[in-house]
């Protein structure tokens, strides 16, 4: 099976436990969206995924078992956009881009190839004109659609993002989103948190509802974005309306 | 005179891709006869002034200039070069993985640590044994850089502010342990070690160079050969580790390189301050921040850097000047002015 496919995860930082036995599964060319309040879980789970964290459980990437892979085997399967990057240094963006050749290069440096790969990204993703810029002067969306483009480069099977959307303005938000969906219809696996449960219906082929690192509700929108479900998590009342076969959420007071 | 040269190559704009290709085909022809270039002036100019074009036939003739310039001049200036390409390149190395422009071997406490490291050596076995010297200053430099890491680590991070700090301690540290050294031995090291110290430019010899000289190309060739991992390095470590870089390990492989190289240059000249601060970042004004080009391009600034200072130090005054003296002089306000420029740039 291609994909993630996660069996019974659990994470604890001590006697803290984070995350308790999750199981779920994603195909490629999927979508799906982690929700949760703030320290459910989300990020722990995203790193879990990616080998930053050591989890107990199993976790089939690609049908590896990532436990058993080296570091460079992980990165060709996996690619990883945190929420917080820091830049340094003032790197040209093409060569951040390019950095995401890395478990492909061993010790030497990128050739005319990759990046030739990274002009190609860029190109997909609107954002030639900044391949030479320095990318400590993007702005928020740009930067986030950098990182994306990095991973992309990275050539993975599965991407996991950690709020792609956040800080964001609606036009960005969007434009990321519908990024992330045309790289999930050309057979990408995509595993992503999210904050906005609108957002997360619109784009997310399926979502998972997390509360206190326990799964609440996973599957369809539809069965897991509920009136009872996001009340018993978020502990906000909402309204429903369904469009076009989508649903939205208002909260009331 | 570097920045000037910097400047000319810089300022062929480019508007093309085969400008772009053309413009760093430029920049490393420059960076490959600047250090050339000096070397040759380095050479003629003293107080037996030798002229460019009697050069090659005082290279065979027997004479007093003869003398001169293939026991004194020669080793100097390829110590000098040595000295500066590994403080170059170690400490862009350092800046890029550690993510910190204001970290060197010197501010880290490497150098300290590899001078206290020679001195104990000296002071224990005297100069006789002057191959232990050398791996007496390498392990000195780890156990000092070691010390540094491990009391600025906080939560995983190195934070600036405090791996600054730690150096500035550990440095301290190995600087009391070398005064205590030297109090402590009889008189006749004792001049030895403080002739040392000094920064030893003025009597280096052909057995200098040979004795420096290969541990200083491991630690050259081993850094170049990585600068890739230092590029993915400086994305900071849980994007590293997501590229598929073991970080731990590539980390310490790199301050290894860096404390060989400087070890190996430092058990022989003594330490000599901001080489090792001011090269990365006149580097980095030409070819950029990336240690693809950052890395290999101030090993040439680093080398020239030191062929000017040492050039200044023995030919400005009637006497010589220690050559730290003329670097400190040189690289403290040159330091100020690259900074505030690249404070610019970063926004």
């Amino acid at each position: 099976m291609s994909g993630v496919k996660v069996r019974s995860l659990r994470f604890s930082y001590g006697k803290n436990i984070v995350l308790e036995d999750l199981s779920f599964e994603v195909d490629e060319g999927e979508i799906l969206t982690i929700l949760g309040p703030n320290g459910s879980g989300k990020t722990t789970l995203l790193k879990c995924l990616n080998r930053l964290l050591k989890p107990k459980g199993s976790v089939l990437i690609d049908s590896f078992e990532i436990s058993k892979l080296n570091e460079k085997e992980l990165a060709k399967l996996v690619g990883y956009v945190p929420q917080i990057h820091s830049p340094a240094f003032p790197y040209k963006v093409v060569d951040v881009v390019v950095s995401g050749r890395t478990p492909h290069l061993g010790l030497s440096i990128p050739t005319r190839k990759d990046y030739e790969l990274a002009y190609d990204v860029l190109g997909r993703l609107g954002l030639s004109h900044l391949a030479d810029k320095p990318y400590t002067q993007l702005s928020g969306g740009e930067l986030r659609l950098v990182l994306i483009a990095r991973a992309l480069v990275q050539q993975p099977k599965v991407l996991l993002l950690d709020e792609p959307t956040s800080h964001l303005d609606l036009r960005n938000r969007v434009l990321v989103l519908k990024v992330l969906r045309e790289i999930a219809r050309e057979g990408i696996a995509v595993v992503m948190s999210e904050h906005d449960p609108n957002l997360a219906s619109i784009f997310s082929d399926k979502v998972l509802l997390m509360c206190k690192g326990k799964i609440v509700g996973y599957g369809r929108v539809q069965d897991v974005l509920t009136r009872e479900n996001i009340a018993k998590v978020y502990g906000v009342k909402v309204e429903i309306f369904e469009r076009n076969g989508k649903r939205y959420m208002f909260p009331i007071f | 005179m570097v920045i000037i040269l910097g400047r000319a190559t810089m300022s062929m704009e480019f508007r093309l891709n085969f400008g772009k290709d053309l413009e760093l085909l430029s920049h490393k022809i420059s960076l490959v006869l600047l250090p050339i270039l000096l070397f040759v002036i380095y050479l003629s100019i003293g107080k037996y002034a030798i002229s460019l074009s009697s050069l090659p036939s005082v290279l065979f003739k027997d004479s007093i200039e003869h003398t001169i310039l293939l026991n004194v001049r020669l080793p100097r200036a390829i110590e000098a070069m040595l000295f500066g390409a590994c403080m170059g390149i170690s400490g862009a190395a350092l800046q890029t993985t550690l993510r910190n422009p204001l970290v060197s071997p010197y501010i880290l406490g490497i150098s300290s640590g590899a001078a206290f490291g020679a001195a104990l050596s000296i002071a224990l076995l005297g100069t006789g044994y002057f191959f232990l010297t050398q791996p007496s200053a390498i392990l000195f430099a780890l156990i000092a850089i070691t010390i540094t890491l491990s009391l600025s680590k906080f939560r995983g991070q190195f934070s600036p502010a405090s791996l600054v700090l730690a150096g500035i301690i550990v440095s301290a540290l190995f600087s009391g342990l070398l005064s205590l050294v030297q109090i402590l031995v009889e008189p006749e090291k004792t001049q030895t070690i403080v002739a040392w110290i000094i920064g030893r430019l003025y009597a280096v010899t052909w057995n200098d160079v040979v004795t420096s000289a290969p541990l200083a190309m491991v630690g050259i060739l081993g850094l170049l050969v990585f600068r890739w991992r230092v590029f993915a390095l400086s994305l900071g470590d849980e994007e590293a580790k997501s590229l598929g870089i073991n970080v731990e390990r590539d980390r310490m492989l790199v301050i290894l390189f860096t404390s060989i190289a400087t070890a190996s240059v430092v058990s022989v000249t003594g330490i000599i301050g901001w080489v090792c601060l001011i090269s990365p970042h006149i580097t980095r004004f030409i070819v950029g921040s990336n240690p693809k080009d950052l890395l290999p391009a101030s090993i040439s600034i680093g080398a020239s850097f030191m062929l000017i200072a040492d050039l200044i130090s023995r030919t400005i005054w009637i006497f010589e000047i220690p050559v730290g003296v003329i670097t400190t002089l040189i690289g403290a306000p040159m330091f100020l002015y690259l900074m505030r420029r690249a404070m610019h740039e970063w926004g």
